[in-house]
């Protein structure tokens, strides 16, 4: 898995183009989104990564690359 | 974990008031924001009770309905057991003022259990078992929370998502009955994630009188007063799919079923993204894992009785159910039981206070 296809499948769950979106977004400062977001990304990687991402996890991270690093890091784990 | 033998479930009722408060029409969100919430979430609207009513009257009117239908004398009762979080008063237990409402033999052993969502599968097993090795035929399994009370109005993370409902489940020894098997699970380092932080006396607190109540904003800078619940959603998300499928593995796996042997797949109704996630996981398809989330919400520790109660021609005849229930604590378990021909009841109105 890389982090291109991460941020695909974080921009389908949180239904934004994938062009619109890189690994330096500041995610929560998208217009778009709320904390219904964040349990589309944390099932998102729990269905396609196998990873249990806390909301900690998410509320923590700042970029789509700083929540790649934790969800590589947890599936390395697992 | 030992199955539970010897138990029969021989009703199951459940009670809502009737004041209905729609997604639709909550102030505290935008138009969209209501519709993307309903979305997610699957909760169009709540039933709220009116002031006065508590989780007691709900769990009662419940309780007449399987009298009733069961034709039970209250003297024939030999248990009663509450379970809720949202109780009439810190003490007594409301069991025991139920007992005497009821009428009640006062033979019979009555008392409170404080859980939450895990409440359903818990309770069948703390009853049975007690039924069993204590010898009592038959016994009222109550379970009922009014969470309206609890949560602060303009609180986005809870107000919508919680309604308030009442349950009775009639239990009685039976020999022929088939097994039940549990899968009991807690996890303390998660009671952050649902709680109510004051009121009790570890918050060192004294309990709100007068008006004086001090609101204090908490980390999502919503203000709350400290007997108010805050809920912490992504992580009882994230638990939720992720503890939940193994635990319902595990109860069917007790009893050596498999997903196809089993009618129904019942669920605490907390979000239908987490029940939609859970039921893919373990390969139900949607029709055989019945909803009423999105007419009554979150119903707390009641969900489970108040969705059979909610799609009661599903029950017309003999069916094998695996129940779950997860959340505040942490706490979760599941449960596979079977519910005789025509033992669910129809969900009832009730604004009755006894």
């Amino acid at each position: 898995m890389s982090i291109e296809s991460f941020i695909e499948k974080f921009s389908f769950a949180i239904e934004v183009e994938p062009a619109k979106l890189d690994a330096d977004t500041d995610f929560k400062s998208l217009d778009i989104w709320d904390s219904l977001n964040t349990l589309s990304v944390i099932a998102m990687a729990d269905a396609d990564f196998n990873v249990a991402l806390s909301g900690q996890d998410v509320e923590s991270s700042r970029t789509i690359g700083d929540l790649w690093q934790i969800v590589e890091a947890k599936s390395r784990q697992s | 974990m030992k199955a539970l033998s010897g138990i029969a479930v021989r009703a199951v009722a459940a009670a809502v008031p009737t004041d209905i408060a729609r997604t639709q029409d909550y102030e505290y969100l935008t138009p969209e924001e209501r519709h993307r919430f309903q979305k997610a979430t699957g909760i169009a609207s709540r039933r709220i009770v009116l002031d006065g009513q508590c989780a007691s009257d709900l769990c009662i009117a419940a309780a007449r309905n399987v009298l009733d239908h069961l034709d039970w004398p209250p003297a024939s009762v030999g248990a009663l057991i509450l379970i809720t979080q949202t109780g009439d008063q810190p003490v007594p237990a409301t069991s025991i003022v139920i007992q005497e409402k009821l009428g009640l033999p006062q033979s019979c052993v009555a008392f409170d259990v404080n859980l939450g969502c895990s409440s359903y599968p818990y309770g069948l097993a703390i009853i049975g078992s007690m039924m069993q090795s204590l010898g009592i035929s038959r016994a009222l399994l109550l379970i009922g929370d009014v969470s309206s009370r609890v949560c602060a109005k303009h609180d986005k993370s809870s107000w919508p998502l919680f309604g308030d409902a009442g349950s009775a489940t009639a239990l009685e020894l039976d020999d022929r009955a088939p097994p039940i098997h549990l899968d009991l699970m807690s996890d303390g380092s998660g009671k952050d994630a649902i709680i109510i932080p004051g009121g009790g006396l570890a918050s060192k607190r004294p309990p709100p009188d007068d008006g004086a109540v001090q609101l204090e904003a908490g980390a999502d800078g919503t203000l709350r007063r400290p007997d108010n619940l805050i809920l912490r959603g992504a992580d009882i998300f994230s638990f939720a799919i992720s503890k939940v499928p193994p635990s319902i593995r595990r109860a069917m796996d007790a009893g050596g079923r498999t997903s196809s042997e089993i009618d129904f797949l019942v669920l605490h109704q907390a979000n239908k993204m987490i029940n939609d996630t859970i039921a893919k996981k373990l390969g139900f398809s949607a029709e055989k894992v019945p909803t009423s989330i999105e007419h009554y919400g979150n119903t707390s520790s009641a969900s489970i009785p108040v969705t059979l109660c909610t799609n009661p021609d599903l029950f017309g005849e003999t069916r094998t159910v695996a129940v779950s229930g997860f959340g505040v604590g942490l706490s979760w378990g599941s449960a596979v039981l079977q519910l005789p021909a025509n033992s669910v009841l129809a969900c009832v109105e009730s604004n009755a206070t006894y």
